[in-house]
């Protein structure tokens, strides 16, 4: 949750509280991320906006930048998985650049279905973000009890 | 032997159930293709839900936190 407000705040301390960031603003403005490897099944698209879509940070749009009707709804999983602490190995840490834990915004992927009971979180294949270097990726954990598609409430 | 330094070895037969070990250099990337195929698929499913679907999302996930 605080990585969340650390990425995004740079850009809504120049608002008025309570505005929302929305994908039709230009470039600059938003958290751009670049993924060191693209999300399986999306070859070719490296570079994302991490845009937050509600004041609580429960919820954020990773939107394709290079192919602007594309985007993935995330969310920070500690609300929904309070036991999710996945482990990732040195080489994926040394790819994003990662030096303290710190500086790390844990995202699941979520399959929204039609409502919030039918909805499922990817726990197998979380996205990383190095806040500071803002490099990214999908990685991929290959172990029993994580699962593609997790429900979001039990 | 897979090329020059990736070993495969089957660990363990056991029923139905056969493990296999995959030994090769940190740099490179192993996964089982059934895992990637289901992530794909998944991403797929995940890609640009409805604005309504978004929407009722953002709605249930503030109502359930009060």
């Amino acid at each position: 949750m605080m990585m969340t407000t650390t990425l995004t705040g740079e850009s809504r301390t120049s608002r008025p509280d309570g505005d929302t960031v929305t994908v039709t603003e230009t470039d600059s403005e938003l958290p751009v991320i670049e993924l060191v490897h693209p999300m399986p099944g999306f070859p070719d698209l490296h570079k994302f906006a991490l845009v937050q879509l509600d004041d609580a940070g429960r919820l954020s749009s990773l939107t394709s930048l290079e192919q602007p009707d594309l985007r993935f709804l995330v969310a920070p999983p500690a609300p929904f998985f309070p036991d999710y602490e996945p482990e990732v190995d040195d080489e994926v840490a040394s790819e994003l650049g990662i030096v303290e834990v710190e500086d790390v915004l844990l995202l699941v992927v979520l399959n929204a279905g039609r409502s919030l009971a039918e909805t499922t979180a990817n726990l197998a294949a979380p996205v990383l973000v190095n806040t500071v270097t803002r490099r990214a990726a999908q990685v991929i954990l290959d172990r029993p009890g994580l699962p593609v598609a997790a429900p979001l409430i039990a | 032997m897979l090329g020059e330094d990736i070993t495969v070895t089957v660990l363990e037969v056991r029923g139905d159930v056969v493990r296999i070990g995959i030994d090769a250099p940190r740099s490179l990337k192993v996964h089982r293709a059934e895992l990637l195929a289901q992530l794909e698929e998944s991403n797929r499913q995940s890609a640009s839900p409805s604005e309504d679907v978004v929407a009722e999302l953002s709605k249930a996930l503030g109502r359930d936190k009060e």
